[in-house]
């Protein structure tokens, strides 16, 4: 991790003033060049990712796709909970010293008679495991089973001696993992019905539906995945898929709060259009959502190094495994799929098309004026006192809505963009309301 | 609201936590038991979970009180195994039964028992064997009242076979009814038309064409009201039985009786209610002779003759029983009557070794995400880093301390899907100060100072902690409502640190960023990894002041 410090000192000094005052404020600006970790820490970014949305949108349909068609027709690799089946596990560490798989198999055969269905050596260290499988044994011939393996492996208790109470066992039916499926999905429902409506009041109707969209997009990518790589599919797994969506629409909750934010009485101005604001949004809390996903990363990862690592199965590798991928999915999808989806439903609204207009048919008038001659993406620096009028306006803007949890105006109630520049540029200190 | 942003003192919030923190421990150490552990799942210390799963006839859910009932009847059982700590608790419409320790292998038994029922025996033949008189058949015990003068039976009694364990090697064979409510039903259906017949001829083709070994889709369905073509659960005899004349309910009490003067063998001593007592005279008194069937779950249980007329309600079952036969044969008859039928969904049991290999290793997991999050804070974010850690820290402290209350009060065990829930929601917790310090880079790049930036930074990152939280937990709370299984433990502990993230945050975090802005040394750009945009903010201060139409009425922090 390069520290910001460090990265700064390639950071150009802009060449003027009012240049980088701009370029706090307009994604436009590519007068800080820094690195672009630079950009990165320092949110100016400039990464036109709303402007790049059509490729976004075919990697990620594709990507979708392919999952889909995998869950169609590969199917899921389902574990022992949903065929139903009995699991014996012990520790590999017995009185003879270290017990194989070879040796529990043949321990297996002479106590029922048959061979398990599978026998396997996990784990590392101590806490590694003999595991077999085998169909689900009655409680008979389980004791029998534990008694053989004690007395021909001898697996070693807490206490260091050889014991029956060393060995685990479980068996499910065929039926638990439908079960508990079942239940998962009635939850799943009745969470997305709750989200719907808290997205709704929360937001505005179309950010709902592109909150709901990448939700999708992150429940299929990581089902879809876990297909194609042919992951074992746990309870554990199906329970952690869904405590995904809460953290994938945490993540595009941050988003679009900048979103509204930015946008906030857009219609009256025309610095920018949505496009752009909804991409500065992203620009600016693009360092926070990565920070955020490597920080919630970090443990799932602890919790994936140590469950599959050291204990080769079980919750912890289940639970870290889907919340990995599906965190990975969601940043991805709260980043490049949400806001792209929420410009182009926002961008049907003819408001919103005509506010476009304006700023492209102001953007030209300035660009054929003569300014700093600063390179500006935006065309260059428009006209001083049209800036100022403009920008006080939307600092105004920004100041009245600071409060928090004070309702943004609609957008067109504001000032219809008349920009009488000039006059009105002194500083009265007041707030407008 | 809290109060306006920009007024808070930070001493106070500060303040408030270390009370709420002291209270928190001051409960756990001088109430309760005093012992600073919480209640741990038996995967993390060993024992045996049993998770049974209620079917009814139609398929539709049970009623409550049905299972309520079933609870407290499988919990007397539970409670007979005499493990302490064990408990019986209902799961959706599931009953789980957790035993700590090693000696839980009995309680795989514990729920194969339903609906006991007698019936009279009209035919009984050995499978795959002709009809032979029932005065010889194998599995046979006898009965006789316990005045004492009724013989031992001639029967050889379920030699060596416990009843109990071999319903449970048959259930366990087959394979459970179409999970498809539908084809249940319609499998039932089928049964009841030829194996609940009262015409003799379809009886007599139903005992032909019955294989004892094959799932039974009436297990637990049979219509008490008519005759019934069945097994025992040896899978070694058919029967043709008339319909019940007793319930299971109207066994008062049974037990195992060791051998005494009157019978050499164990035997089994049978009490009935006094409207049971009446019944049973009365048949006995009418079928001398003839053979009686313990019903269990429409399997028979055991078949004794019937030696005497027996009067006064008591009974004495005798046969080729063990001590563990008798015992099991003696539980069943007293516990017989569980108002449903249950299938055994999971049995497990977890050694301790597996048990401390796993708390060691979600220990080891969760201190090494916290070590990865310290590590990446203080690289990024330098002391604001050191104020994360802080919180988490504190954080995890509250977090322990309620853990322990739980367990005490609502008796909320930890098992392994609850730890890693909490190692999950490290990553949301520190994840809210990230929300707050973004804030601040943002206001810090458009020109304020440190200081003069933490109380809007703080009003803003409140509303999106507030919203972000608020999904997380709704996403725990639904899943904690409505999910199955081990999941539960996941879902509240994510859910708890989650409000508890919230405590934090405002009442920790956010006033000690508010004491570093006042403190010259911390906000150092150096020091605060704010660097980078300190000096961003800087030159658009200084590019204000060269536009002097700009005014600092655009910097001036507005207070509400």
């Amino acid at each position: 991790m390069s520290t910001p410090d460090s990265e700064s000192s390639n950071g150009t000094t802009p060449p003027n003033g009012a240049e980088s005052t701009a370029s706090a404020e307009s994604t436009a600006s590519t007068a800080e060049r820094g690195g672009v970790l630079h950009r990165l820490y320092t949110g100016t970014g400039a990464f036109d990712i709303i402007g790049k949305r059509k490729r976004w949108y075919i990697a990620l349909g594709l990507l979708v796709l392919v999952c889909i068609a995998s869950i169609g027709f590969k199917g899921f690799n389902l574990g022992i909970e949903f065929t139903g089946g009995t699991k014996i596990s012990m520790p590999a560490a017995g009185a003879q010293g270290q017990i194989t798989a070879d040796e529990a198999e043949d321990a297996f055969r002479e106590a029922l008679g048959y061979p398990a269905d599978s026998v396997q050596l996990v784990g590392s260290g101590d806490s590694q495991t003999i595991q077999i499988r085998t169909d689900k044994l009655s409680v008979e011939e389980l004791t029998t089973v534990k008694q053989g393996l004690a007395e021909d492996l001898q697996p070693l208790g807490v206490n260091g001696q050889p014991t029956v109470e060393a060995i685990s066992d479980s068996a499910v039916s065929g039926t638990w993992g439908s079960e508990i499926t079942k239940q998962a999905l009635i939850a799943l429902g009745v969470f997305l019905a709750l989200v719907t409506v808290f997205l709704a009041f929360y937001f505005e109707r179309w950010m709902a539906v592109a909150a709901l969209i990448a939700l999708l997009h992150d429940v299929l990518v990581t089902a879809g995945l876990y297909s194609l790589i042919g992951f074992e599919v746990s309870p554990s797994t199906v329970i952690g898929l869904l405590t995904i969506l809460g953290f994938s629409l945490y993540d595009t909750v941050v988003v679009f709060d900048k979103v509204k934010e930015n946008t906030r009485g857009l219609l009256g101005l025309t610095r920018r259009t949505y496009a752009e604001a909804a991409n500065l949004a992203v620009n600016q809390t693009l360092m926070r959502s990565i920070n955020t996903s490597v920080i919630a990363l970090l443990p799932v990862l602890g919790l994936l190094l140590i469950g599959a690592g050291l204990l080769g199965v079980g919750v912890l590798r289940d639970l870290a495994l889907v919340q990995l991928i599906g965190m990975i999915a969601g940043v991805v999808s709260s980043l490049l799929l949400a806001t792209p989806v929420l410009v182009d439903f926002k961008m049907r609204n003819p408001k919103y098309q005509a506010q476009a207009a304006k700023v492209r048919q102001r953007r030209e008038r300035n660009s054929t004026e003569t300014s700093s001659g600063t390179e500006q993406a935006a065309g260059s620096a428009p006209d001083a006192s049209v800036l100022d009028a403009d920008s006080r306006r939307e600092r105004e803007m920004v100041a009245a809505v600071s409060a928090p949890a004070r309702t943004g105006k609609g957008p067109g109630e504001r000032g219809s963009g008349s920009r009488s520049a000039g006059g009105s540029g002194r500083p009265t200190g007041k707030k407008r309301r | 609201m809290a109060p306006p942003a920009g007024q808070i003192r930070p001493g106070r919030y500060l303040a408030v936590f270390a009370l709420i923190l002291v209270g928190i421990y001051a409960l756990v150490f001088f109430t309760g038991d005093r012992k600073p552990t919480p209640e741990l799942g038996i995967d993390l210390q060993g024992g045996t979970r049993v998770t049974l799963t209620a079917r009814t006839p139609t398929g539709q859910p049970p009623t409550q009180e049905s299972l309520q009932q079933a609870r407290q009847i499988i919990e007397q059982r539970v409670n007979g195994l005499g493990v302490s700590g064990s408990e019986v608790t209902i799961d959706g419409q599931n009953l789980v039964i957790t035993v700590p320790g090693q000696n839980g292998e009995q309680a795989k038994r514990l729920g194969q028992t339903a609906e006991l029922n007698f019936r009279k025996v009209q035919q009984a033949v050995p499978v795959s064997a002709l009809p032979q008189s029932p005065g010889k058949t194998q599995g046979q015990g006898s009965t006789s009242g316990s005045g004492g003068s009724g013989s031992a039976g001639s029967g050889s009694g379920p030699a060596g076979t416990t009843p109990q364990s071999s319903s449970n090697g048959t259930a366990a064979a087959q394979q459970p009814p179409p999970d498809d409510p539908d084809s249940r039903a319609a499998a039932i259906e089928q049964a009841k038309k030829t194996r609940q017949s009262t015409n003799p001829q379809v009886q007599a083709q139903a005992l032909q064409a019955l294989n004892c070994s094959a799932p039974d889709p009436l297990r637990g369905n049979a219509d008490p009201q008519k005759p019934l073509v069945t097994c025992n659960q040896e899978g070694t005899e058919k029967y043709v039985l008339s319909p019940v004349f007793l319930e299971g309910q109207q066994v008062e009490t049974a037990s195992a009786v060791p051998p005494n003067q009157q019978y050499p063998g164990w035997t089994v001593n049978l009490q009935f209610k006094g409207q049971g007592a009446q019944k049973w005279a009365d048949f006995t008194s009418a079928n001398v002779g003839k053979r009686v069937a313990f019903v269990l779950d429409t399997q028979v249980v055991s078949a004794p003759q019937v030696q005497s007329a027996q009067l006064g309600g008591r009974t004495t079952i005798s046969g080729n029983f063990t001590q563990e036969s008798a015992t099991n044969l003696a539980n069943t008859l007293k516990y017989g009557s569980l108002p449903l039928a249950f299938d055994q969904s999971t049995a497990e049991t977890v050694s301790p070794t597996l048990g401390i290999a796993s708390m060691e290793a979600a220990l080891l997991a969760g201190g090494l995400g916290l070590i990865l999050v310290a590590v990446y804070c203080l690289a990024y974010y330098r002391v604001l880093g050191l104020l994360t850690i802080l919180s988490l820290v504190l954080s995890g402290a509250v977090v322990y301390g309620v853990l322990v209350l739980f367990g005490r009060w609502i008796g909320f065990t930890l098992d392994l899907p609850g730890m890693a829930g909490f190692i999950i929601a490290i990553g949301i917790t520190a994840d809210s100060f990230i929300v707050l310090f973004e804030r601040l880079k943002d206001e810090i790049r458009e020109g304020r100072t440190f200081r003069s930036a933490v109380p809007r930074s703080w009003a803003r990152a409140r509303r999106t902690i507030l919203s972000a939280d608020a999904v997380s937990f709704l996403a725990a709370a639904v899943l904690y409502i409505l999910a199955v299984g081990q999941v539960k433990g996941f879902a509240f502990t994510l859910g708890m640190s989650t409000v508890l993230d919230l405590i934090v945050v405002f009442l920790v975090t956010h006033p000690l960023v508010v004491l570093a802005s006042k403190n010259k040394f911390l906000s150092k750009p150096g020091v605060s990894g704010l660097g980078a945009v300190q000096r961003m903010g800087e030159r658009a201060r200084a590019a204000r002041k060269r536009s002097p139409k700009q005014g600092p009425s655009a910097t001036t922090p507005k207070e509400a």
